[in-house]
């Protein structure tokens, strides 16, 4: 499956309840048309999506909060993810959508294939953790697992590349915050 | 000389002006205040979080700042050049007030530390190249240096700087 094929998935699964942190690039784009609105759709940052999810987590225990980013910010900023399995925020999950490419850019390729996420997410401490393929016949269950799964968790999925065409986030940096801040 | 800013003081000024959660990178300079931080973490509403990257702070004071509340953020000044991004593209585009505590290494007393050599020369203007405000924190009148750095925070609505010389916040 492709990420905006999965994203679509979890569409259904959204409630008011939850906030989206997208990471830059067609991750952002596809959760600003497909998913309800406001999500914080970052557009600049790489690197940054995990410690800003851990930061409305941790702060904000009513909420739940979902950080969709792809392999190459994840690699980026990599070791958010040793500070977010140490605070162990239970309303905070982590979905990686792994093309091995930074698409956005142009598909050029991405170090992630060296990783085996299995193995990586065993040593790592999280309620939750699981690495597949997204395939159509099992990505309601892989989704819904995630979704209700208690505590901190993490899903990684092998997806194929190929995008949507969408307009660009027409709502400026400064809005976005604004239409979020008002949600609390 | 005169003594530091009592950590219990300044701990109590930042609870007094609303922050709710500091995070960042240790810095010697910043050592009593850490060590007293940590001694009461059980009993203080101040939430503290250990940050990985000096990048990384500032995310997790972004996702505060989103939530509506304030974080302080704390690193040295070498964490500078691993911060550019998570401003400019971050903090300062979606407008998200947060308070940088910026040890000032590299000044003359150190040079025998000449990795922070280059950094401490270029402190100030780095700060002013991204136009990060910013005060230098002194133990004489740090109330009133603090209070108008979080006016000036809050009516920009985006992240503001300290720049802390050894002597101030630890021996």
């Amino acid at each position: 499956m492709k990420g905006h094929e999965v994203i679509a998935e979890l569409k259904a699964l959204i409630t008011e309840k939850d906030i989206i942190v997208s990471c830059p690039g067609n991750i952002s784009r596809e959760v600003y048309h497909m998913i309800d609105k406001p999500q914080v759709y970052l557009r600049g940052s790489m690197g940054l999506q995990i410690p800003v999810g851990l930061g409305i987590a941790l702060e904000e225990k009513e909420r739940n909060v979902m950080v969709i980013l792809g392999d190459g910010s994840f690699l980026m900023g990599m070791s958010s993810i040793v500070t977010a399995a140490f605070y162990q925020p239970t309303n905070l999950k982590i979905l990686i959508l792994d093309n091995a490419k930074y698409f956005t850019t142009g598909g050029q390729a991405t170090t992630s294939s060296a990783l085996d996420f299995s193995n990586f997410f065993k040593a790592l401490n999280a309620s939750f953790k699981k690495s597949s393929k997204a395939e159509e016949s099992t990505i309601k269950q892989d989704l819904a697992e995630f979704t209700k799964a208690k505590g901190f968790a993490i899903l990684h999925l092998l997806i194929e590349t190929g995008k949507k065409e969408l307009a660009n986030i027409s709502w400026h940096p400064e809005e976005i915050a604004n239409r979020i801040k008002q949600t609390f | 000389m005169s003594d530091l800013i009592s950590p219990s003081s300044f701990l109590n000024f930042l609870e007094d002006k609303n922050f709710s959660t500091i995070t960042g990178v240790p810095c010697s300079y910043f050592k009593d205040f850490l060590v007293y931080l940590a001694s009461i973490e059980e009993e203080t509403p101040m939430k503290h979080f250990i940050a990985t990257r000096e990048d990384e702070a500032v995310g997790i004071a972004s996702g505060v700042a989103f939530a509506t509340k304030r974080a302080v953020v704390y690193l040295q000044n070498s964490g500078l050049g691993n911060i550019g991004d998570a401003l400019t593209s971050l903090a300062q585009l979606y407008k998200l007030p947060m308070l940088l505590l910026i040890s000032y290494r590299g000044l003359l007393p150190d040079k025998d530390y000449p990795e922070h050599s280059i950094m401490g020369e270029v402190s100030e203007a780095f700060l002013k190249a991204l136009k990060v405000p910013y005060w230098n924190l002194t133990v004489d009148n740090w109330g009133k240096i603090m209070t108008e750095a979080i006016e000036r925070m809050e009516k920009i609505n985006s992240p503001v700087a300290l720049l802390i010389e050894k002597g101030v916040l630890s021996q």
